[in-house]
C-alpha cells in the first residue's frame, strides 16, 4: 500500500533529490506499522518527533493506505 | 557578591536625580535576579493598581546572575512593570547585546520613577550615570534614535529605545535594541514613552565577579561543545531556517493560527516556512552575545511592494502577521517584521489585531469607511499598510495600536479578540496544545509563549513528548514550565539553549545544570530544589501583585471562540480547550484557593508576605 512520508526541519536534507516538496509517496508492506517504517529511514527515532496524520501514533500502531508518516527534529520552539 | 553586581541604579525621571543601592545578599539568592528581583522591588515600592501610564509606575530593567558570564546564551534582560495592555504584570525579555553590555556598567537593575519633563535619555558608562535632553530624537524612528545616538555617545554603546509607537502611548509598543532585538510584549513601550525616557544608552567594561570561574567555564564550553557537535552533525534546524522552520510544523499538527484563528491548518504554510524563508531572502544567521545557536535572521527582501532590508522574521512574526491574516506572501510579512522594528511595535500583538480587524471587517463589523480600504483575510498589501499606520496611530491605525481587545470591544464584539488579559495569543492554537491554552490563560502576564511554552514538549518533543490534545496530565505540566521558565528568565538565559541543553542530556525532566550554572556563578547556595522554590516563589508574589491590582479567577479565561467552538479540521479537529476542568487543578497544585489566591500557608511556605 502506499504511505506518504513527510519531512521537516532539517530532515529535509533525507528528502528524495528529485523532491520539490516536503514529502513523498512510498510503498510499504501491508501490515506495516510504524517502527518498521522508520527503521527504514535515515534519522534517530529517539531524537524525532512522529506524527501519523499529524496526531501522536500508539506503540506499535499500523499504518493505514494513505496515512501521512511525518517526522521532524525534537528541538525547541518559536 | 558573585554573579550579581549588588547594584542597583534608581533613576527619579520626576527630579532628574540618580542613586545607587546595594542589594541584600538574602535578597539575591531568595528572588534569583532579573524577573525576580523586579518583582521584589515592584511588589515593595508600587501600589499595584496605578494607572501603567502614570508617573506612579516603575519601570524595570532587569539582568540576571547569569548574563555576561562564560554561559552560552547568557545574553538575556527583562523588561518589567505594569502593562499598559493587560493591567497586570508586563516581564519582556530580549536579548542581544544590550544586556550583556548593560550587566557590564555594573549594575544588575535600571529602575526607572516618574516621568520626565522633557524627553531624556540615560547614558551609563560604567559608573558614569547621566540623564541627557532627547528633544532631537522625540519622534524619529528606532533605526534613526540608535544610529544617532551611538554617533552622540560611544560607537561601542548598547542603545534600547522606542519608536514613535512608545513614545504616541500605543499599548502594543515594543523597546527594540540593536534595532531589530526586541522587549516586545504587553506594551512596555508606552510606559517607557510615558516617562518621556526616549532610550537608555550604555557602555560597560566591568567583569562580573564569579564564585567559581573554572567550574563554569568547564561546564559551559561542556555545554556549547555538544551543540556545536549537533551543528556538525547536521542537525542545526535553529541555524538553517530560524525559528522560521515551525510553520510546517504546527500546521502538520493542526494549530497555526489561520483567519484569526478560525482555523489551526493554513494551505500557505509551506510558502511561509524557513525553507522559503533561507531560499529567498537569508543574507546570514545572526546569534546574540554568547549563543552557539545564532536563529537570528539577517535578510533582504527585493521587491517591487515589499522591498527591504533588516532581522527576521521569527516563527511568532509569521504565525501573527501571515497566516493568522490569511497572508502567505513571505516578503510581505518580512517587510510588515521591519515596519514594527522601525516603528517600535510589537509583531505578535500588531499581527493578531489585524487579523481580528479582518474578521470582522469581512463579517460586516467594521465599516469599510472607518479603515479607509477594504481589509480582506489574505490582503498582503493591505496589512502592510494596517501595520504602518498602527506604528504612528494614523487613521484606522489607531485602534490597532490599541490592541485586539480595544478595537474589538469598540465595536461590541470584544469576542473576536483572540487573547487573555487582553493580551493577543502567540501562534499556537490552544484548542490543539491543552497545556497552552492552560497557560494563555492563567499566565500573570496575559497570552504569551515566554511564560511556560508547554508547547515545547506538546509539540517539540523537547524534553520529551506529551500528546497535545489531552488534559488531563496538562495542569502540573503548566505549573512545572512556568516555574522553570521563570527561573530561566531570572537567571539571565534563553529559553532555547536552556530547554535542549541545561536539562540532562538523558532527557530527565530536572534543571540539573541550570542549579550547578547558579551556584558556580553565585555561589549562593542553588541545588536544583532550591532554584525551583525560588522560580515558584517569584512566580506567586507575581500572582500577588495581580490580585492587589484587583484580578481574580475571572481573568483567568480564553475566548468563547477556544471554549465553545470545536477546532473545524485537522488533527484538533472537534477539540475545544477543557479549561473549566484543568483550572480547579492547577489551583490545587499551586496552593491557591479556588479563585487563584495564594493561600496564606502557601505564601508562608516560600516565605513571602
Amino acid at each position: 500500500m502506499k504511505i506518504c512520508i513527510k519531512l521537516l526541519a532539517h530532515y529535509q536534507q533525507y528528502l528524495p533529490p528529485d523532491c520539490s516538496s516536503s514529502s513523498y509517496e512510498t510503498e510499504v508492506p501491508p501490515d506495516a506499522r510504524v517502527e518498521d517504517v522508520l527503521a527504514q529511514l535515515p534519522v534517530p527515532p529517539e531524537e524525532s518527533v512522529v506524527l501519523v496524520n499529524g496526531r501522536t501514533p500508539r506503540p506499535g500502531q499500523m499504518l493505514r493506505e494513505g496515512d501521512v508518516l511525518c517526522l521532524f527534529p525534537a528541538i525547541g520552539g518559536g | 557578591m558573585y554573579g550579581w553586581n549588588g547594584r542597583i541604579l534608581r533613576v527619579n525621571l520626576t527630579t532628574g536625580k540618580t542613586s545607587v543601592e546595594e542589594v541584600d545578599p538574602r535578597t539575591a539568592r531568595d528572588f534569583i535576579g532579573g524577573r525576580g528581583w523586579a518583582i521584589r522591588y515592584l511588589y515593595d515600592e508600587m501600589d499595584p493598581r496605578v494607572d501603567p501610564l502614570s508617573p506612579e509606575n516603575k519601570l524595570v530593567f532587569a539582568t540576571g546572575p547569569l548574563t555576561a558570564t562564560p554561559v552560552p546564551t547568557g545574553n538575556r534582560y527583562m523588561v518589567v512593570t505594569k502593562s499598559p495592555l493587560t493591567g497586570a504584570l508586563s516581564c519582556s525579555n530580549s536579548g542581544g547585546f544590550f544586556p550583556t553590555e548593560m550587566k557590564r556598567t555594573g549594575f544588575d537593575l535600571f529602575i526607572f520613577e516618574g516621568r520626565a519633563e522633557r524627553p531624556v535619555y540615560l547614558w551609563v558608562k560604567d559608573d558614569r550615570v547621566e540623564l541627557r535632553p532627547a528633544d532631537h530624537l522625540w519622534g524619529r524612528t528606532v533605526f534613526e534614535t540608535e544610529d544617532m545616538l551611538r554617533t552622540e555617545t560611544d560607537p561601542r554603546a548598547r542603545i534600547a529605545c522606542i519608536g514613535p509607537a512608545g513614545e504616541q502611548l500605543a499599548p502594543i509598543a515594543a523597546i527594540l535594541n540593536e534595532k531589530h532585538r526586541a522587549a516586545a510584549r504587553s506594551g512596555v513601550g508606552a510606559v517607557m514613552g510615558s516617562k518621556n525616557l526616549k532610550a537608555v544608552v550604555v557602555r560597560g567594561t566591568r567583569r562580573i565577579p564569579l564564585a567559581h570561574p573554572d567550574e563554569l567555564k568547564a561546564l559551559s564550553d561542556q555545554v556549547v561543545e555538544e551543540v556545536k557537535r549537533a551543528v556538525a552533525a547536521g542537525k542545526a534546524t535553529l541555524r538553517t531556517y530560524g525559528t522560521a522552520y515551525v510553520p510546517p510544523v504546527t500546521n502538520e499538527v493542526g494549530i497555526l493560527p489561520t483567519f484569526n484563528f478560525r482555523t489551526g491548518v493554513f494551505a500557505g504554510a509551506e510558502a511561509i516556512s524557513g525553507r522559503t524563508l533561507s531560499q529567498k531572502y537569508l543574507i546570514r544567521p545572526k546569534a546574540c552575545y554568547g549563543c552557539p545557536i545564532a536563529c537570528g535572521r539577517v535578510t533582504r527582501v527585493e521587491d517591487p511592494l515589499f522591498g527591504g532590508e533588516g532581522e527576521g522574521p521569527e516563527y511568532e512574526t509569521i504565525g501573527s502577521l501571515g497566516s493568522a491574516c490569511g497572508v502567505d506572501n513571505l516578503a510581505a510579512i518580512t517587510k510588515a517584521n521591519y515596519i514594527c522594528n522601525e516603528l517600535g511595535l510589537d509583531t505578535i500583538s500588531t499581527g493578531v489585531t489585524i487579523a481580528c480587524a479582518m474578521e470582522m471587517y469581512e463579517l460586516g463589523l467594521i465599516p469599510e469607511s472607518d479603515i479607509g480600504r477594504p481589509l480582506r483575510f489574505g490582503d498582503a498589501e493591505a496589512m502592510v499598510e494596517m501595520v504602518r499606520l498602527a506604528g504612528r496611530r494614523e487613521g484606522f491605525g489607531d485602534l490597532i495600536a490599541q490592541g485586539s481587545y480595544r478595537l474589538a470591544a469598540h465595536y461590541g464584539h470584544p469576542e473576536f479578540s483572540m487573547s487573555a488579559k487582553k493580551q493577543e495569543f502567540p501562534a499556537y492554537d490552544p484548542r490543539g496544545a491543552k497545556g497552552m491554552g492552560l497557560l494563555y490563560a492563567t499566565s500573570n502576564i496575559g497570552a504569551s509563549h515566554m511564560a511556560g511554552d508547554t508547547a515545547y514538549m506538546e509539540v517539540f518533543g523537547v524534553p520529551k513528548k506529551v500528546d497535545p490534545l489531552s488534559w488531563e496530565d496538562k495542569p502540573r505540566l503548566v505549573k512545572y514550565f512556568e516555574d522553570i521558565f521563570t527561573v530561566i528568565d531570572a537567571a539571565g538565559l534563553c529559553v532555547f539553549l536552556s530547554i535542549r541543553y541545561l536539562f540532562e542530556p538523558t532527557y530527565n525532566v530536572e534543571p540539573v545544570r541550570i542549579s550547578r550554572l547558579m551556584e558556580y556563578a553565585t555561589g549562593a547556595g542553588y541545588d536544583e530544589e532550591v532554584l525551583l522554590e525560588a522560580g515558584e516563589r517569584v512566580y506567586n508574589l507575581e500572582r500577588m501583585f495581580l490580585v492587589r491590582a484587583g484580578f481574580s479567577r475571572a481573568d483567568d479565561t480564553l475566548p468563547p471562540r477556544m471554549l465553545y467552538e470545536p477546532m473545524p479540521e485537522g488533527p484538533a479537529k472537534g477539540h475545544v480547550v477543557e479549561l473549566d476542568r484543568m483550572l480547579p487543578e492547577y489551583y490545587r497544585l499551586r496552593g491557591w484557593d479556588e479563585n487563584g489566591v495564594p493561600t496564606p500557608e502557601k505564601l508562608a511556605g516560600l516565605g513571602l508576605p
